[in-house]
């Protein structure tokens, strides 16, 4: 905790020397703001000032930017957005319009944001500059430029950044998720922006494709797909667009990444259903699993050094974790007899997987990684699977066939908020999302 | 009065109804082409565990129980009649695919698949037949035969389904 503050407190002595940061491009460095909160203190109060502009252009970029940040900082659950009060700027001197700290205030603001639009080389430049209400104290300056149609990227660029100040860790901002859904009549894999939006089919192969996973550093795709056969590994080299696969008599199915370079997945060229680590080049590089049943769906510690997957050696499947370096391996949920799907989340701390319960139902859980500390986060809604952490740990996406049909859905980590991740038509399944962003 | 006006429209209606279904159906050009096509009369229609719609080849699907890839003593009779007839048809070979009903989830389901398939594939194996004549490929609960949600549905989709090459 004294590290912690020690922390904070450097951070501030850097925000305070360079107080004016401006940068031609989108994303760089920012100063660290930690708000005195006590723990599970309500939303942040911010009041979101539309950018001011002058020209038609200008104009439209504005209000397209500030619909972005605003809807992004709705997106994460931590803000509530209140409309700035009318006299929210002191325009008693035409020539020197300042921020109404008093009008803030008075209407509960905790953080105030606004800036200006202008077109420079053609280009959009959108200056922000964020307050904390009480102090009157600048705590964020910071230009992003670039084209009109990286609006949304840019606008994200200073979400990533308050959130950052503000809680001092990285956001989910320019993240993606990566599904599988059956639109087109047969199961393809999709991706989209951490938000639903910005929706694009990846693969057209007319087949049965499955599971999908972005390497960390988002260089690499591996899915499972059929439509060579039987269901094999593919790595898509996203740069180059060369797909090595592994296709190994039996199954090569469901990859989880270690790091960026190597993919954990189930083969059963040796008989039995065994977990393998593979190169992205598709080369073997490592046999993890040695037991009689199925082993499946590995997922690992931030730090690559343990790996949770699936069994049946024990008869029904349960979740248990395996240290790579001593081979030991211990038996991880012991509630319910059904437990599968098990996802590690970035910050280590717990694992997410998915129970069939006796009722039918298949609900939500998460646990530590030691055992203790099991909670339900979905309940009395049919099948909610497959769940998959936002790259700050801060959110869950899952599968859900709650209204019927499977959808994607997103939740915070505790399991409140839960809502649709998008709209699109036919089934959803399967959500991954990227450690990238 | 007005009761009467009531059903003398509710007529006038249902006769309306009538002639635009009716119409509906006309334009396709006869009804000829909305016939199902029965299908193909087949010389070896066999009946009893392993053959249903599904299966009409010479060899029979065999079935599992829940979450099991183990072979009951009625699919390794199955078996051993499939081996028979794959004995008398040297050299065909077989595509065994192993599939899983809709319950549980997908992925343990494709591995799930991939043992029922090995599953018979290495009885066949101790029963004979060269391992090059027999092939597998797990469906999991992709590509289920029943499409009903209950307990007939997904003992039908719990299978070894064999289909000659």
């Amino acid at each position: 905790m004294r590290i912690f503050r020690n922390t904070v407190a450097y951070f501030l002595v850097c925000l305070f020397c360079s107080a004016i940061i401006s940068l031609p491009c989108i994303g760089a460095e920012t100063g660290e703001y930690i708000a005195i909160r006590k723990e599970g203190a309500s939303k942040i109060a911010i009041v979101l000032n539309k950018p001011e502009a002058q020209g038609k252009k200008e104009i439209d970029w504005a209000q397209n930017l500030d619909t972005v940040v605003s809807n992004g900082l709705s997106f994460t659950g931590l803000f509530s957005i209140i409309p700035p009060p009318l006299n929210v700027k002191d325009t008693s001197d035409p020539k020197n319009t300042k921020i109404n700290f008093g009008a803030l205030s008075s209407v509960g603001s905790e953080i105030y944001a606004g800036g200006t639009v202008t077109k420079k080389a053609g280009d959009v430049v959108l200056e922000m500059e964020v307050y904390e209400t009480a102090s009157a104290k600048q705590i964020l300056r910071k230009t992003y430029s670039g084209h009109e149609d990286q609006l949304r990227a840019m606008g994200h660029a200073f979400c990533a950044d308050l959130v950052e100040l503000l809680t001092g860790k990285k956001s989910f901002f320019g993240s993606k998720i990566v599904f599988v859904s059956n639109s087109t009549g047969s199961k393809e894999i999709y991706q989209c922006d951490f938000d639903g939006e910005g929706i694009r089919q990846l693969t057209a192969l007319k087949s049965i494709s499955l599971t999908p996973a972005y390497s960390p550093d988002g260089k690499y795709l591996a899915y499972t797909s059929f439509s060579s056969g039987p269901p094999a590994l593919f790595i898509k080299n996203l740069a180059t667009g060369i797909i090595a696969r592994v296709a190994k008599e039996g199954i090569s199915i469901d990859p989880g990444w270690r790091n960026n370079d190597e993919v954990a997945t189930t083969l059963s060229f040796e008989g039995d259903q065994e977990i393998y680590l593979i190169k992205p080049d598709g080369s073997i590089a490592q046999r993890v699993t040695r037991n009689r049943g199925i082993d499946v769906s590995p997922t690992f510690s931030p730090d690559g050094s343990k790996m949770a997957f699936v069994s049946s050696r024990n008869g029904l499947p349960q979740i248990f974790i395996q240290d790579l370096q001593s081979g030991q391996v211990k038996r991880l949920t012991f509630s319910g007899r059904y437990n599968t799907q098990p996802s590690w989340s970035p910050n280590g701390d717990k694992i997410a997987y998915s129970t069939w319960e006796s009722n039918g139902e298949i609900n939500i859980f998460v646990i530590n990684p030691d055992g203790t500390g099991l909670v339900q986060l979905t309940r009395k809604c049919r099948e909610n699977e497959y769940p998959s952490w936002s790259p700050d740990g801060s959110m869950i996406v899952f599968g859900s066939n709650r209204e019927g049909k499977k959808k994607l859905f997103v939740m915070n980590a505790n399991g409140e908020n839960q809502r649709h991740l998008l709209q699109l038509d036919g089934e959803q399944m399967q959500p991954s999302w990227s450690l990238f962003r | 009065m007005r009761k009467q006006i009531n059903g003398v429209l509710v007529i006038a209606m249902m006769m309306i109804a009538g002639c635009s279904s009716n119409e509906s159906v006309a334009p396709s050009g006869g009804t000829a082409t909305n016939e199902p096509t029965p299908p193909p009369p087949s010389t070896s229609i066999k009946t009893g565990y392993g053959f249903d719609q599904w299966q009409q080849g010479p060899l029979g699907d065999v079935f599992f129980d829940f979450d099991s890839a183990d072979l009951s003593s009625d699919a390794e009779q199955q078996l051993k009649d499939n081996a028979d007839w794959l004995k008398g048809n040297s050299p065909k070979s077989v595509m065994i695919e192993g599939h899983c009903d809709e319950r549980g989830t997908s992925e343990y389901n494709l591995a799930l698949g991939d043992r029922r398939a090995k599953s018979a594939k290495e009885f066949l194996t101790r029963l004979g037949i060269g391992a090059s004549r027999l092939e597998t490929i797990s469906y999991g609960e992709e590509r289920p035969f029943a499409l009903d949600h209950n307990e007939e549905a997904w003992a039908k989709n719990r299978r070894d389904h064999f289909v000659v090459k």
